[in-house]
């Protein structure tokens, strides 16, 4: 029998605060995170800004991980357990009262953040450090749950595809409780080298806060962020019997590959648009029902193009009554946790009846015109929301999000 | 081979006791012979191999990691009181720990 499944705890860690509610705070006033790097040298290179999660989460983290634990852990895999333990708590969850083999764990790992930036690798911890099974195994180790737990890494859509991947094993009834979510970093000098030689990244030195400008007709690259997120996924059953606060209904999801070049969206958004039709298909729902779109939105010229043609191919002459805006403007590109991080926000403004804005939006592209929400919070009652991410490789997905 | 004196056995039960109490993070003093290192101080296996690192810069033992695990299989430990036991082992007979057999 198919289960509803529900959004019963929550958590995030980025560059804006160290919980969801301190995060929504800041998304709502428009706030930026992007700031000059402090976790090594960037002076050598062409991108010296970033999204860096505070220095406080050291402290959080040390209340959650053990120092042994932690020890075998990088920097970015503490983000991820720190960020579950939260949601767990979020969602007051007695794992002694469930069913331990029909609870599971899918985190989107793109990398560990075994990266050059770390600290205190040694030949005792390298391999646990690096690993990209470790943000799964030890989340599950922490609860001594029995049921599937892996990473699954599909780029820039990883942490989507664990969310889909979670939904549906519970609403096919194969588990009660996943826990999903991802957790990324990439802030260290060979990755933001890398990616400046593609010319992917803005190179907006002089101005941080204002780097990341999806959709404007200014924009030069997407800014690199770092965090978590982890979501509670719980069928509807099992979170109503044990009187659990319910955050949001995940009422369905897209995901697709686009099988066309390993950088590049397919062009004119045609992947793009065949994701979000599926995911809206896949709900059940009209694209009327469609409140709000939290886009990929990376501040590059080619995505924002390709999502806002996905968007109007999408939903015609309906687009205009759509409000899509990017988060990534705020909190930068997060990579493999972009998908959680963003699938959370858009949970907090089904909750709360506000869309967060597209920060830095002052010069409009001429060629997109979707109301992106510019530069300023707005309330809207939304009853259904969509969650786009779009990963290097042509990895699609799309999450439809309900209020409840 | 080495002689075990009443001062190595003190050193060895020093360094373990508080190895395990700077990495568990609890006070050396909850820390006895009967302590189970899973059990009681949520410890792992790498520490018995981190100890096994730090005894033999200190004594400079010459043993190879595998003739410990072929002797560890057969008399496995759990206790603290059973680690410091084999690391003395360790230290007076090296790379000659599974001669001891019977």
């Amino acid at each position: 029998m198919s289960q509803d499944v529900v959004i019963t705890g929550m958590s995030l860690i980025t560059s804006l605060g160290l919980s969801y509610e301190e995060n929504w705070k800041n998304l709502v006033a428009g706030k930026s995170g992007v700031k000059n790097i402090t976790l090594f040298d960037a002076g050598a290179l062409a991108t010296r800004f970033a999204a860096e999660v505070p220095n406080e989460f050291e402290e959080l983290s040390r209340t959650y991980i053990k120092k042994r634990a932690a020890s075998q852990m990088t920097r970015v895999t503490r983000m991820c357990v720190t960020a579950a333990k939260i949601a767990v708590e979020d969602a007051g969850i007695n794992f002694d009262l469930a069913d331990r083999t029909r609870c599971s764990v899918i985190i989107g790992v793109v990398n560990t953040g075994n990266s050059s930036a770390e600290k205190d690798t040694s030949p005792q911890n390298t391999v646990f450090k690096t690993m990209t099974n470790s943000m799964p195994a030890w989340i599950s180790l922490e609860y001594q749950l029995a049921g599937p737990n892996f990473a699954v890494n599909t780029a820039c859509a990883s942490s989507a595809y664990a969310i889909a991947f979670g939904f549906e094993m519970i609403k096919s009834g194969q588990a009660d409780v996943v826990i999903v979510g991802g957790a990324d970093s990439i802030i260290n000098f060979e990755e933001i080298q890398g990616f400046n030689a593609l010319y992917a990244l803005s190179v907006a030195n002089d101005t941080p806060e204002s780097a990341s400008k999806p959709f404007s007709h200014d924009r030069d690259g997407f800014v690199i962020g770092e965090g978590a997120g982890v979501l509670i996924l719980e069928s509807k059953k099992h979170a109503l019997a044990r009187n659990a606060r319910i955050h949001a209904e995940i009422a369905g999801y897209s995901l697709t590959s686009e099988g066309y070049n390993i950088m590049a969206p397919m062009k004119d958004g045609e992947g793009m648009a065949q994701t979000m039709e599926l995911a809206i298909k896949n709900a059940g729902i009209k694209k009327e029902d469609v409140g709000y779109i939290n886009a990929h939105g990376t501040s590059t010229e080619l995505n924002d193009r390709y999502e806002t043609m996905a968007i109007r191919k999408v939903f015609g002459d309906f687009a205009n009554q759509v409000p899509v805006s990017s988060s990534k403007s705020m909190l930068g590109h997060t990579i493999g946790a972009a998908g959680a991080i963003e699938a959370i926000i858009t949970v907090q403004s089904l909750k709360y009846g506000i869309l967060p804005p597209t920060i830095n939006y002052l010069q409009p592209d001429p060629d997109l015109d979707l109301d992106f929400v510019p530069n300023v919070a707005r309330p809207k009652k939304i009853r259904f929301a969509l969650s786009n991410s779009f990963g290097f490789g042509g990895h699609n997905a799309t999450i439809v999000l309900k209020k409840i | 081979m080495a002689t075990i004196t009443e001062k190595t056995k003190e050193e060895v039960k020093e360094v373990v006791y508080s190895f395990f109490a700077e990495e568990c993070e609890v006070d050396i003093e909850q820390i006895n012979e009967n302590t189970s290192i899973i059990k009681d101080l949520d410890g792992d296996s790498l520490m018995f191999l981190e100890l096994i690192e730090i005894f033999k810069k200190k004594y400079n033992l010459d043993i190879e990691l595998k003739v410990i695990g072929k002797y560890a299989v057969k008399h496995p430990v759990s206790t603290i009181g059973q680690l410091i036991e084999m690391q003395l082992l360790i230290i007076e007979h090296e790379n000659r720990l599974l001669d001891i057999e019977p």
